[in-house]
């Protein structure tokens, strides 16, 4: 049997045994795309929420300025309602691409909503053979739990073209070294991440792969599968736009789902909340609730990292083996320095 | 599977909140309701009482009060006094085993979908998904939804209808019956309380969501296989649903509709199970026929 049918015949078999997945698939080595080089092109494309080819143009020509080359999607200016195209477009332009050995990433311009309207239809063999970083955060969670689980294949989770300023020279400080770190992250860099140390943080040492994203779509993704594993990890999560208690039943769903319990290590990003009812308050901060939760356990706990729906977001390179530091005041996550090489 | 007895005339209801707090004065009508019906009423700790936030109680006070009804072989029938957000805090705390080898009713709906699927996924014994004590004021217990808690309790077997929608599917399915709130189903999903679908007819009903969130967890039951093998799919209402800024572009039937597009089984909208007044008694795990024809809608046990 040779190499493509040989992961033919695996990737077919996950798909007939989604509960098992997870299972099955856990021996996969690690894949670690090649980083990229000046001159290699990463394609932009809209796999959830739509954008217009003029949105995109800050991050082209930013991204263009690094030295790496840009191909648009055929979904960058297509519109169905809230969506980058329809499901089909979507589908056929991302698969597309994953298929393409020309490309060394994918960055999605968006997240919003519409990834798992997709996510099945996408056949990612073309991805093993031609490994290359997806990029993006938010929605594009789906897709970064999706490779992580099902083929172990490491990503990028950062900032997504409608978050480059329109006016570089104007950026925020924080803003800029955000977008900067997606370069970094790109191009091999070993990264290192300093969080405000927050005096809630847990102090402990961890080490472990980074898994993580908008919590809301990691609840959603529970039982199928696309849902991660969390044991012996590193997981990070953020989120916007939700209730205090619907943060609150989002942590209790991580633990009663297993994904708390055995973990290396916990790094809560922004969480910026809906302001309670009148008559509901609910009292409890977003620390108090992950607090209470993990109380039971002894790993590090770490707040306030820079990651989520605002200005200092940095890139993680998601799937990859990290180091979370929080002893004596600290609030490290540095990637481990020994990389593991990508697949010939 | 196990029918807890149907109630008899001085039997004791207990009222509890194992979730969000209830202004006791919202009960009252309630409790006068039963006592009326020939019912004795036991009134919960967690019904009112001292608390000042969100939840009718502590953690602790929430647990131990249902526990205590639970256990309590006085008590025929836990009804819960409203939903709003908690039992997740405290479903896997609470010792069933008392209430296994003595089965009592429990009703509600709204955050009270925990409770029921736990119950019915993991023993097997029916409750009852029903108005709760609010429903009982503003002259509406006398309306036929409050009168059908009524009548479950006391054994009478459901004999539901309603008009037809213009997305409905027609056909019948014969199925037990299991589902209620979207948002907790799709919240338990991957926990010990996880719903098991196949096979059954499934209702469900939401409030004030946005519907791409709705489509988002219809897709979260699709992808978990919870709605390739269902008997018939009953849709309550999904009311004050929101849109974001940007339309979505479906309405809530539309994106049911396009979710099951590939299955065969009968689809209806509209069923009376609903955050609002329309909302009838529903057993859980009990087996039900649905009729769909182009002129109405049955639903019966």
């Amino acid at each position: 049997m040779n190499r493509k049918n040989f992961l033919s015949s695996l990737l077919t078999l996950g798909a007939a045994m989604p509960a098992l997945a997870a299972k099955t698939r856990a021996p996969f080595p690690l894949i670690t795309p090649p980083y990229l080089k000046p001159g290699d092109t990463i394609g932009i494309t809209c796999p959830a929420g739509n954008i217009t080819l003029k949105e995109i143009q800050p991050a082209v020509q930013l991204i263009e300025s690094w030295g790496f080359r840009i191909r648009v999607g055929d979904t960058v200016g297509k519109k169905d309602a809230i969506f980058g195209g329809t499901d089909e477009e979507r589908a056929a332009d991302l698969q597309k691409m994953i298929n393409d050995p020309g490309l060394a990433a994918i960055l999605c311009a968006r997240g919003g909503y519409g990834v798992v309207h997709i996510i099945d239809r996408l056949d990612f063999v073309g991805l093993i053979q031609h490994p290359k970083w997806i990029i993006g955060f938010s929605d594009i969670t789906v897709l970064l739990c999706h490779i992580h689980t099902n083929f172990n294949m490491a990503s990028v989770h950062s900032k997504m073209c409608n978050s480059f300023p329109d006016d570089w020279s104007k950026a925020e400080p924080v803003q800029a070294k955000s977008i900067l770190s997606i370069r970094q992250a790109l191009a091999g860099e070993r990264m290192e991440y300093a969080a405000v140390p927050n005096v809630q943080n847990r102090a402990g040492l961890a080490e472990g792969v980074l898994v993580g994203g908008n919590l809301k779509t990691i609840e959603t993704l529970a039982g199928t599968p696309s849902d991660i594993d969390t044991a012996g990890k590193i997981l990070f999560v953020e989120d916007t736009g939700e209730y205090l208690y619907s943060v609150d039943r989002m942590f209790w769903h991580l633990e009663r789902t297993g994904k708390l319990g055995r973990l290396a290590g916990l790094v809560v990003g922004g969480f910026k909340v809906k302001p309670d009812d009148p008559g509901e308050e609910f009292v409890r901060t977003v620390v108090d609730i992950v607090t209470e939760r993990v109380k039971p356990y002894s790993y590090p706990v770490c707040f306030d990292f820079p990651v989520g729906h605002q200005k200092e977001n940095y890139a993680l390179k998601y799937g990859i083996p990290h180091i979370l530091d929080t002893r004596d005041g600290l609030a490290r996550l540095s990637e481990k320095s020994v990389t593991l090489a990508p697949l010939p | 599977m196990k029918i807890p007895p149907y109630l008899r005339p001085g039997d004791t209801i207990a009222i509890v909140c194992p979730a969000g707090y209830m202004n006791p004065e919202r009960a009252v009508t309630c409790i006068e309701t039963l006592k009326a019906w020939g019912y004795r009423v036991r009134i919960g700790r967690t019904l009112g009482g001292p608390s000042d936030n969100y939840f009718s109680g502590t953690d602790e006070e929430r647990l131990a009060d249902l526990q205590e009804v639970l256990d309590d072989p006085g008590v025929s029938a836990v009804l819960c006094g409203r939903g709003g957000y908690g039992l997740t805090r405290i479903i896997d705390r609470i010792d069933f085993s008392k209430f296994v080898k003595a089965p009592k009713w429990i009703a509600g709906f709204s955050d009270i979908t925990i409770l029921h699927t736990h119950i019915w996924s993991n023993y097997k014994i029916v409750t009852l998904h029903s108005p709760m004590a609010g429903a009982f004021n503003d002259g509406d217990a006398d309306d036929v939804y409050v009168q059908s808690l009524r009548k479950a309790l006391a054994g009478a077997e459901a004999k539901y209808a309603c008009g037809p929608h213009p997305f409905n599917r027609v056909g019948v399915g014969t199925g037990r019956l299991v589902g209620g709130n979207l948002s907790l189903i799709a919240h338990l999903a991957g926990t010990v309380s996880d719903i098991r679908t196949k096979g059954k007819i499934l209702f469900l009903e939401d409030v004030g969501e946005y519907r791409y969130n709705i489509d988002r967890m219809l897709h979260q039951l699709k992808r978990s296989g919870k709605l390739d093998r269902l008997e018939g799919l009953v849709i309550g209402g999904f009311t004050d649903s929101k849109d974001t800024t940007r339309p979505f572009g479906a309405t809530v039937e539309e994106i049911i509709l396009d979710v099951v597009r590939e299955y065969d089984y009968p689809v209806c909208f509209g069923f009376p199970v609903s955050h609002d007044r329309e909302n009838y008694a529903l057993k859980i795990g009990v087996e039900h026929t649905l009729g769909i024809s182009p002129e109405k809608v049955t639903l019966e046990e």
